[in-house]
């Protein structure tokens, strides 16, 4: 009971902050309605006992995801008028791919009721399992791999990342701490001794 | 478990190791000596054909609890892919130099690209063959990307993303599918539960491999997901567009080797409609839009969705010839479409790029020695005896006729001949027109010796196909 | 399980609620006399001469890539760290291995600039 009114709760919110992206007139206002967005989300896999991915849904979408997508929406300068222009514009497009999706939703909700009359539905989980753990359990042994190979897609995108944006601009003066705090006095000084020169 | 266990994977760690040390080492060399980095990946390569050949296990063998395949046709993917690569590493050497474009990252994302293609000609679940292609994918964007200067460049990168992760998409949520019905992410588990259990062969099953098909039929470039193939080949540099059209065939040919043949052996009578149809679209499509192009990069992008028409249908046939037949035609196509580029990239220089098909105008004036070897390449395409394209066609024919469909047989010669036109159409210009471009080329002694050894192997390999053709019998058997 | 996460549920719940109610005590004491001149941007006592919002440099883009990527790698920390008592010693060989590339990485980017700001 409690759990339903939680889950209500957070699909609520979630709805409304999904609302609040598609509407908003301002694109920063949006990703932050898109941050609440994932954060309802998460609670609500939470709520399903999936922690890793909650977690992993705060820590990678929330934290990091979303702080590129508001660089990208600082970046690109969007015109808030124009943005407008274009929600009637898709609207057709949007409302056709929305429809399929409620008819799949609602398709899924009968074959879950069907299935689960058959089966008894999914089991409990266990006292004290963790999927965290159990995850953990496979991937750095059996899918050993497949997660060194994730190693080098990630360094893949820091070299294709660096590559494609950074910029080295020339002629810039740039303040080199280690030579100033190497600097001697003799290399800035020179005490030179000279014959006084004869008057005239 | 000993380190002896992990034998088998040599090849992939040995080139990541020596990637790590082509990174490393290049951010402490200048920029005019730049090209000490290229002499270390093209290093890097001929290790890695060594590695392949040397650390070869005496039976096909799979580790990592059997996301990892060792088999022949393993090996023989692997060193075709990685000389391909540094085929086209040497061509675009001088091109890169001129234009100012020599840096270190082409040479490692180029590298890493080959991981990727490697990781997935060696892959034994679906879950490495997506990692995998996601690598070659991830490396392929950024090298299309690389001219940043190029406003084509970037547009043609970012149509292939888009794009490409929409492939992507459909691939993972096919093998979610397959995932979700047999249980398994690995091939031979796959095909063996389809074969215990022959009531999962339904609806659900060919969902998923639906769209399995769709991704490999992306990352082919078959039609009708060939969209972004000929504005990629153009909007590329000539370098980048080398790479993306030789050895990534080679990884493609594995992804639908694996998936289709390995995993769903089983489903056969399902799937060969759908490659058909693909195979079909991409035949016709390819080769009659090819007639209309001026830019002879995009010209190529259509006659390599043409060629993938065959390579497909090779698999569609569905015996062991025809998947020889498909491994035969894709070695053979992949040498033809990294000299046709070569020849591209001799043409160009600071300036200049020899992209429109008129700027083979009086080649034969010029130096007839490349206009014979441009001419090698192209009737080798064009599939004249006794060009190896010729027997390649031919091969493919065969195992149609032999598979029962004469009437596919009949459009495949159709299709050659219209091929031939265009591809003729080179070869006239060079010989008899009238030269509009009268510049000496600026390619390296080694990069023209290259070039040459290519076109005379297209020839050669032609004269004497048989050895080849006994050993795509011997490893996929 | 889920009760280990009901002080996080009283936390959110105490948070909406101070924010709830500090909001609304504004807006129930708050004079509110807003005027036009109020409202208006002030900078120094002109008109301000361009829009606040302006356009962003790409290097911010490459810092968040960066720091994507490093963040994934946490990710995959995670469920290594709650494992380790049953993934044993080759666990740990593999995490090494994953990280050792990733260094290769950090040193790729330390030693281009990419962490530098100029």
């Amino acid at each position: 009971m409690f759990q339903a009114i939680l889950f209500y709760t957070f699909a609520a919110v979630l709805i409304g902050a999904a609302m609040g992206v598609i509407f908003s007139r301002n694109p920063v206002h949006a990703v932050m309605f898109l941050v609440l967005a994932f954060f309802q989300s998460s609670l609500l896999w939470l709520l399903a006992e999936a922690e890793f991915l909650a977690i992993v849904l705060i820590l990678v979408y929330v934290g990091a995801v979303m702080v590129l997508f508001l660089f990208v929406v600082m970046m690109i300068d969007i015109n808030v008028e124009r943005v407008q222009g274009g929600l009637v514009r898709y609207a057709p497009l949007g409302l056709v791919i929305a429809g399929l999706m409620v008819v799949e939703l609602v398709q899924l909700i009968w074959a879950r009721s069907r299935f689960e009359v058959a089966t008894g539905g999914f089991a409990a989980t266990p006292e004290g399992y963790s999927n965290t753990e159990a995850l953990g359990a496979i991937l750095y042994t059996e899918h050993v791999y497949a997660f060194e190979i994730a190693a080098v897609i990630l360094l893949l995108a820091i070299v294709a990342a660096i590559s494609l944006t950074m910029r080295k601009r020339e002629g810039l003066k740039v303040q080199n701490i280690t030579s100033q705090v190497a600097a001697r006095a003799k290399d800035r000084v020179r005490v030179v001794k000279m014959e006084a020169e004869k008057r005239q | 478990m000993t380190i002896s266990d992990f034998l088998p994977a040599a090849p992939e760690i040995s080139l990541l190791c020596s990637i790590c040390a082509v990174l490393l080492i290049d951010l402490f060399i200048s920029d005019e000596k730049r090209v000490v980095t290229f002499w270390l990946a093209l290093v890097a390569l001929l290790l890695n054909i060594w590695v392949v050949v040397v650390s070869a296990p005496p039976d096909p063998t799979t580790i990592f609890d059997g996301s990892y395949i060792y088999d022949p046709l393993s090996q023989v993917l692997k060193v075709a892919a990685t000389a391909v690569v540094a085929l086209g590493f040497f061509y675009a050497r001088d091109y890169l130099r001129q234009v100012g474009m020599l840096k270190g990252e082409f040479f490692v994302l180029g590298l890493f690209g080959l991981l990727g293609i490697m990781i997935m000609i060696s892959a034994g679940s679906l879950l490495t063959m997506y990692l995998g292609l996601e690598t070659l994918s991830l490396a392929l964007y950024a090298l299309v990307a690389f001219d940043r200067e190029s406003p084509q460049a970037a547009e043609s990168a970012m149509k292939y993303f888009v794009l490409g992760a929409i492939a992507s998409g459909a691939l993972l949520y096919g093998i979610s599918w397959i995932y979700g019905v047999t249980g398994s992410l690995k091939f031979a588990e796959i095909s063996q539960s389809i074969a215990v259990r022959p009531e999962l062969n339904d609806v659900p099953l060919w969902f998923g491999m639906a769209f399995l098909v769709v991704g490999i039929a992306f990352k082919f470039g078959a039609v009708p997901f060939h969209m972004w193939l000929p504005d990629v080949y153009q909007g590329a540099r000539s370098p980048v567009t080398l790479y993306i059209a030789s050895a990534p065939k080679l990884a493609a040919l594995a992804l639908i080797l694996r998936v289709l043949v390995d995993g769903l052996e089983g489903l056969h009578g399902v799937w060969q409609g759908m490659v058909m149809v693909i195979a079909v679209l991409s035949l016709v499509i390819g080769n009659v839009v090819a007639i209309a192009q001026s830019n002879i990069k995009r010209m190529l992008g259509y006659s390599a969705i043409a060629h993938v028409g065959f390579i497909l249908l090779a698999v569609f046939a569905g015996s062991e010839a025809g998947y020889a037949a498909s491994l035969f035609y894709t070695l053979t196509y992949v040498i033809m479409a990294a000299g046709a580029f070569g020849m591209v990239l001799l043409l160009s220089r600071q300036g200049f790029e020899a992209e429109a098909i008129a700027d083979f105008k009086g080649l034969n004036a010029r130096s007839p020695w490349f206009a014979l070897m441009m001419l090698f390449f192209m009737f080798g395409m064009a599939g004249v005896p006794p060009w190896v394209g010729f027997f390649a066609k031919l091969n493919v024919i065969n195992v149609v006729l032999d598979a029962g469909f004469p009437g596919l047989a009949i459009l495949m010669v159709l299709a050659s001949v219209v091929g031939a036109y265009y591809y003729l159409r080179v070869v006239w210009y060079m010989y008899f027109e009238r030269a509009e471009d009268k510049s000496v080329f600026q390619a390296g002694r080694d990069t023209r010796a290259l070039l040459s050894l290519n076109g005379l192997a297209v020839l050669a390999l032609g004269i004497a196909p048989g050895w080849l053709l006994a050993l795509c019998l011997a490893v996929i058997g | 399980m889920l009760e280990n996460y009901l002080p996080i549920l009283i936390f959110l719940g105490i948070a909406a609620l101070v924010g709830l109610v500090l909001m609304g005590l504004g807006f129930l004491f708050g004079r509110g006399e807003k005027d036009a001149e109020k409202l208006s941007a002030y900078e120094c006592g002109f008109e301000p001469f361009e829009d606040t919002r302006m356009k962003f440099d790409v290097r911010y883009y490459l810092v968040a890539i960066l720091f994507i990527i490093f963040d994934l790698e946490i990710a995959f920390l995670f469920p290594w760290a709650v494992s380790l008592d049953l993934v044993g010693g080759f666990g740990l060989v593999a995490m090494g291995i994953f990280l050792a590339v990733l260094v290769v990485g950090f040193i790729y980017e330390w030693k281009k600039g990419a962490l530098e700001w100029d």
